[in-house]
């Protein structure tokens, strides 16, 4: 944990005589003090909610037919009304882990009472369009209560939307507005996490398109599609990370994740142009400019972002490997294969010894300056 | 996980309670009515079920149904069938034989104006595949899941894979319908309330 290494640092730089100590436990308190910081108790709260959100849904799906109907839905109303109002109460009372919890527990009931009516009377309606009804309580939940918590909560069932709507077509194409409701809920997230200022959870969105791209590549692989990816990832990348750009300063606010995500989408597509390719000589050309793209990634963007860097070191080790594979791989058969991949990678580690030597030194000199 | 918010709060916790509660309410009130509704007001229908392949498909606790109806035969349909790969939905015209129950008499991916002693019955959206010549079209209308108590199911799955599960339905003005009562041989087993 970063509490944990932030600790061990200061330790270090306290014998060297390079930190005060006074001042390394004001900076320690000043960690602790902060409300965004991770506490066991918290998460354990939020833990326990879920659990007892999975007991409701139990509950509803063990049919509950000891109850008349009408009974059962007059319960279920009453669950999501307590639970919103004991999170108002907490909320009011400064108590602000406890009333997330509440949050994410009333929130499971609305996605619990939207399957116990649907059974109860029969509705076989679409279950994609039960996921996003469960969804759009949990985004207003979100809004009016401005909470981080719930805005996690909406990212995870904006997934289990994109999961619904994938099995209930059968991974074929669904029709034109379940496809673009997809990238709408991502957006959607988005928006919540910078009203209610959740943070990480952003992750959940931008990854959610990133999922999505690839679906639709998979559905309908095409040539240009898979170009239009590498293209216009490398755009948006260059734009956030290029110095000079116009773009970067503010992509530099939202800290390291519009780089990495357009870095991501840039390799994403040179992956499909990879699996397009045909041919000895359209292979290698592919795999030569998808090497390039990922040290353009790293040269670019490396120093100042770790997730980049590793992303690109991933990315042409990866590349590396499979056009040794491809095509010395083949004529040596598999003891030859060994052998390229161990050259391979002894080659990328003396590289990345290079570049990471580089870096460090070019960070040196800038903080010296 | 992020912790909770630093920014200032917007709404009143209570007045955003009031909100999210009565929003949500709202929600599951609606799907409760707009079935309600349709069991109230709606033109009745007697269908006849047919066996589902494979037979035993008691999936968790839900029968699933299968109508004579949801299998409509190429020569029924007037208007042409879309030219590509599409997402669709068709209308059928029911209309009542001597036998008692209702079967199709006309299909389309139109909509059908209502006329005299018929009912007109919307399917759900599906993806239609073109083929030459055309080929029967499977649909779906919202009333193909029955859920039963734990343990009822495999009685009625056995009448209807020996056809003699009747479901009478109520279909309302926009061709939409839910379930009114299930009968085996003619005598009511599940009569549903409004509510």
């Amino acid at each position: 944990m970063y509490r944990a290494r932030l600790e061990r640092d200061f330790k270090g730089w306290i014998d060297k005589g390079l930190l005060p100590e006074s001042a390394a436990r004001a900076m320690l308190a000043e960690y602790d003090g902060r409300e965004s910081t991770f506490r066991a108790g918290r998460v354990l709260l939020v833990l326990a909610a879920l659990l007892l959100s999975a007991s409701i849904l139990l509950l509803v799906a063990a049919n509950w037919e000891a109850l008349p109907r009408l009974a059962r839905v007059v319960g279920i109303i009453a669950l999501v009304w307590g639970l919103h109002f004991a999170a108002a109460w907490l909320a009011r009372a400064g108590r602000s882990g406890l009333a997330a919890s509440a949050l994410v527990i009333g929130s499971a009931s609305f996605g619990g009472g939207i399957a116990l009516i649907g059974q109860m009377y029969h509705l076989s309606g679409d279950a994609a369009d039960a996921a996003l009804l469960w969804f759009a309580g949990a985004a207003l939940s979100a809004v009016a209560f401005r909470s981080a918590t719930m805005t996690a909560a909406a990212g995870g069932l904006a997934w289990f939307y994109f999961g619904t709507v994938l099995t209930e077509s059968n991974f074929n194409l669904a029709s034109d507005w379940r496809l673009w409701s997809v990238p709408a809920l991502a957006i959607l997230v988005v928006l919540l996490v910078r009203f209610t200022d959740a943070g990480r959870a952003r992750h959940l969105a931008y990854l959610l398109v990133l999922a999505w791209l690839s679906w639709l590549y998979v559905d309908s692989p095409s040539l240009a599609f898979a170009g239009g990816l590498a293209a216009s990832g490398l755009a948006a990348f260059l734009a956030a990370a290029m110095p000079g750009s116009p773009l970067r300063p503010l992509a530099m606010e939202a800290g390291s994740a519009p780089a990495f995500y357009s870095f991501a989408l840039a390799l994403l597509g040179f992956a499909a142009l990879q699996y397009e390719a045909v041919g000895l000589t359209t292979e290698i050309v592919t795999g030569a400019c998808t090497l390039l793209v990922a040290l353009l990634g790293i040269a670019v963007a490396g120093a100042q972002n770790g997730a980049v860097r590793y992303l690109g070191y991933v990315a042409f080790a990866g590349e590396l490997l499979y056009l040794a594979f491809e095509t010395l791989g083949s004529m040596l058969g598999t003891s030859g294969f060994f052998l390229i991949s161990g050259l391979v990678v002894a080659g990328i580690a003396w590289l990345v010894i290079r570049i990471e030597g580089h870096m460090a030194r070019a960070r040196r000199t800038e903080a010296s300056q | 996980m992020s912790g909770e918010t630093q920014k200032s709060r917007w709404l009143n916790p209570l007045l955003a309670a009031l909100l999210v509660a009565g929003a949500q309410t709202a929600a599951l009130g609606y799907m409760i009515e707009s079935r309600a509704s349709i069991l109230r007001s709606g033109r009745e229908v007697l269908l006849k079920t047919v066996p589902v392949d494979p037979r035993d498909l008691l999936r968790g606790d839900y029968v699933i149904l299968s109508y004579d109806i949801s299998r409509i035969e190429p020569e029924l349909f007037t208007g042409g069938f879309p030219a590509e790969e599409k997402e669709a939905q068709i209308y059928v015209r029911l209309e009542q034989q001597l036998d008692g129950f209702w079967t199709v008499t006309q299909a389309a991916f139109q909509p059908l104006a209502a006329a005299g002693d018929t009912v007109v019955l919307r399917s759900l959206p599906f993806v239609y595949y073109p083929s030459t010549p055309p080929a029967p079209v499977n649909v779906e209308y919202g009333i193909e899941r029955f859920y039963v108590p734990e343990g009822e199911g495999r009685t009625l799955e056995e009448a209807r894979n020996a056809e003699a599960l009747s479901v009478d339905v109520r279909v309302d003005a926009g061709g939409k319908a839910q379930i009114r009562e299930i009968a085996v041989n003619g005598s009511p087993v599940y009569e549903e309330p409004l509510y």
